[in-house]
């Protein structure tokens, strides 16, 4: 399943046509599509930190993702100087704290990179000049002051050409509690420049389509390699647990031989070793069901010392 | 990136974090310039990026990325009750660098670090100057590659060269270089040092072929090991850990052919013999991560908190390397762990 977090509703229309999801009438809370054939679920979460936060939580708490679900966070940035281009982000800055958040960039992917900051507030290039001037960066001067002064120069740096969200932190650090840092994406598309008062709801829907095929082209296999690598089911079938299961009652096994029975068997498992063979050979030459403990005991040494 | 067969990884070392206090150091700069088209991200401290929760060491050994930073607190350690400190007093190891670019299923660095990325630390004069301080108390027994393959990344970072001038300056110091690799280059400029000791950790070719993945293959090693012989390096082979698997007698019977085939076993340093052992808690960490490895989840005993093999098989397979051994090379050459 891959979980989709969009602040705007204009930001996730291309994934609800392009997916035919359907609102969920069922979450209350926070505006949800899905499709279950897609293996996607989509949560508008509103603007801000605050709002993306409680959003990625409600929804994971409700849904429970596994190791082979995606965390996907899209939309609208603004940037320092460019004025367009989708950006992968490889560090996320939380303005108020100070704090950097890294995701796991394992797969190769067609985007430029860039570092992130997460502020509370819309960065107004107009507005804020007067405080930073306009060519100043601004993380670094916003930072509070009793942030440490690594992390004051580290924004400050990495400051010549950044994006700017108000939601990608507050995702991650929400996200962690259910995701792993490999399977959380955020990926940005530039607005404006620090006026995003200007930019219209159409000009938003505009812009995710320019990048509607690049970013679903990536969501899918990012999603498909994720499943892949998670799909290390090593249970034992249902029939293999019950023989395992009559072989530890016909053997009297204590709760500790049991558990060190399971041990010797996933061993063997993994090892290709035809475990269930080696039991039936027991009941063929009739050593099982052990009339008492102590028998069972020996069969149980036995047992083991046939697989070294 | 069209289709799932293709390498849909990022490259070894694709994005490499720099501490930003040694963006500036000198090993840094050579390092960055061996990687043009890394992606290079500047962090505040290593264990930013080093220490996040629920990182996956499996997925990341497909790209593992470098990190770059300086090393602060304790710079050397006392060698660990399971390492074999081959009759030195004086036992100590140094990481000069975290994980390996290697991935062998067994291998405890996957139980004792959270991530599978690569640290480096280019302070290593700071690490120099507490050896040095060490060495004027007594004399010193340094393993520099315990928690890294440090001749595996040499192309990379140089260390073993920097370790190996350091030593030629200090006599007191003996150092242990231990590699799976098989850096034929770096063998052929070699310049022979009685106090620095190259270890190859020799293993059955068909435990390399399950188990080592992407070391060098046993010929390799033993070619690497006996050059450096002929060179007059001393040189140590390390028959640990030893890694049960069915028909083990066989694979170790071929290994040792093998190994007196290419190599003048009698003017070896020594050897070691060990079977697998690690610490319950590594191992913990170890099957968290790795649900469907044979070799880790071997029904081990445990004993003081750590694991090994059933006592029986741990003697029957450590006696019998060691009775083959024995024929060829004097008895108190030969270290054995558990003894």
């Amino acid at each position: 399943m891959v979980y989709l977090f969009t602040a705007l509703y204009c930001e996730a229309q291309i994934f609800i046509r392009q997916f035919n999801l359907t609102k969920n009438l069922e979450n209350i809370w926070f505006q949800e599509f899905y499709n279950e054939t897609s293996n996607l679920r989509l949560t508008i979460t509103g603007v801000g930190e605050l709002a993306a936060a409680a959003a990625v939580s409600s929804t994971c708490s409700m849904h429970r993702p596994t190791p082979s679900d995606l965390l996907l966070n899209v939309g609208m940035c603004a940037h320092t100087a460019k004025k367009d281009g989708i950006f992968l982000c490889n560090q996320i800055i939380e303005l108020a704290t100070g704090k950097t958040f890294y995701p796991d960039l394992l797969y190769r992917h067609p985007f430029r990179e860039s570092a992130i900051v997460t502020g509370m507030l819309p960065w107004n290039a107009g507005q804020d000049s007067g405080r930073f001037g306009v060519q100043a960066p601004f993380a670094a001067d916003l930072l509070p002051s009793n942030t440490q002064t690594d992390e004051r120069m580290i924004a400050a740096g990495a400051l010549a050409g950044m994006l700017y969200d108000m939601e990608a932190a507050a995702i991650y650090q929400a996200g962690i509690h259910f995701f792993a840092p490999h399977q959380m994406i955020f990926l940005k598309v530039v607005s404006d420049n620090g006026n995003a008062a200007e930019v219209s709801k159409e000009q938003v829907t505009s812009l995710m389509q320019n990048y509607q095929d690049c970013i679903i082209d990536y969501l899918m296999q990012t999603a498909a390699i994720t499943k892949e690598h998670s799909d290390h089911n090593n249970e034992m079938n249902e029939k293999d647990k019950q023989i395992v299961e009559t072989f530890c009652t016909d053997l009297h096994c204590s709760k500790a031989m049991r558990d060190s029975m399971r041990q010797y068997i996933r061993y063997m498992a993994l090892s290709g070793m035809d475990y269930i063979g080696m039991i039936r050979e027991l009941y063929e030459k009739n050593l099982l069901p052990c009339k008492d403990k102590k028998e069972g005991k020996q069969r149980f040494e036995e047992f083991k010392r046939r697989l070294f | 990136m069209k289709n799932l067969k293709e390498d849909y990884f990022n490259p070894f070392f694709s994005h490499i974090y720099v501490e930003k206090s040694v963006r500036n150091h000198a090993r840094t700069q050579n390092i960055l310039a061996k990687f043009p088209s890394a992606q290079i991200i500047e962090i505040g401290h290593y264990k930013d990026v080093f220490c996040r929760s629920r990182q996956n060491i499996r997925l990341q050994h497909c790209a593992q990325k470098l990190i770059l930073a300086a090393r602060q607190g304790t710079l050397l350690y006392e060698g660990a009750p399971v390492c074999q400190r081959f009759g030195n007093e004086h036992f100590y190891y140094v990481s000069c660098a975290m994980n390996c670019i290697f991935d062998c299923a067994y291998c405890y660095l996957k139980g004792m670090y959270p991530s599978a990325n690569i640290v480096v630390f280019v302070n290593l004069e700071d690490i120099f100057a507490e050896v040095e301080r060490v060495l004027e108390n007594h004399p010193l027994y340094l393993c520099v590659s315990y928690d890294t393959d440090l001749l595996a990344l040499e192309p990379l970072i140089g260390f073993v060269q920097e370790w190996c001038a350091f030593a030629a300056k200090h006599a007191q110091l003996t150092i242990e270089i231990r590699t799976k690799c098989a850096n034929k280059a770096f063998v052929q400029s070699i310049v022979p040092m009685p106090n620095v000791i190259y270890a190859y950790t020799i293993s059955p070719q068909a435990v390399i072929d399950a188990f080592e993945h992407h070391t060098a293959s046993l010929s390799d090693r033993l070619f690497c090991a006996a050059a450096l012989m002929r060179a007059g390096c001393p040189v140590r082979l390390c028959f640990d850990p030893m890694i049960y698997l069915p028909g083990w007698k066989t694979h170790y019977s071929e290994m040792m052919n093998q190994v007196y085939r290419s190599i003048a076993v009698d003017q070896l340093l020594d050897v070691s013999i060990g079977t697998f052992r690690i610490s319950q808690d590594y191992l913990k960490n170890m099957r968290k991560q790795a649900k469907d490895s044979a070799v880790i989840w071997f029904p081990f005993q445990k004993e003081d908190g750590y694991c090994h093999y059933p006592a029986p098989l741990m003697e029957e397979m450590e006696s019998f390397l060691t009775a083959q051994i024995a024929e060829k090379i004097d008895r108190e050459k030969i270290f054995r762990w558990n003894v």
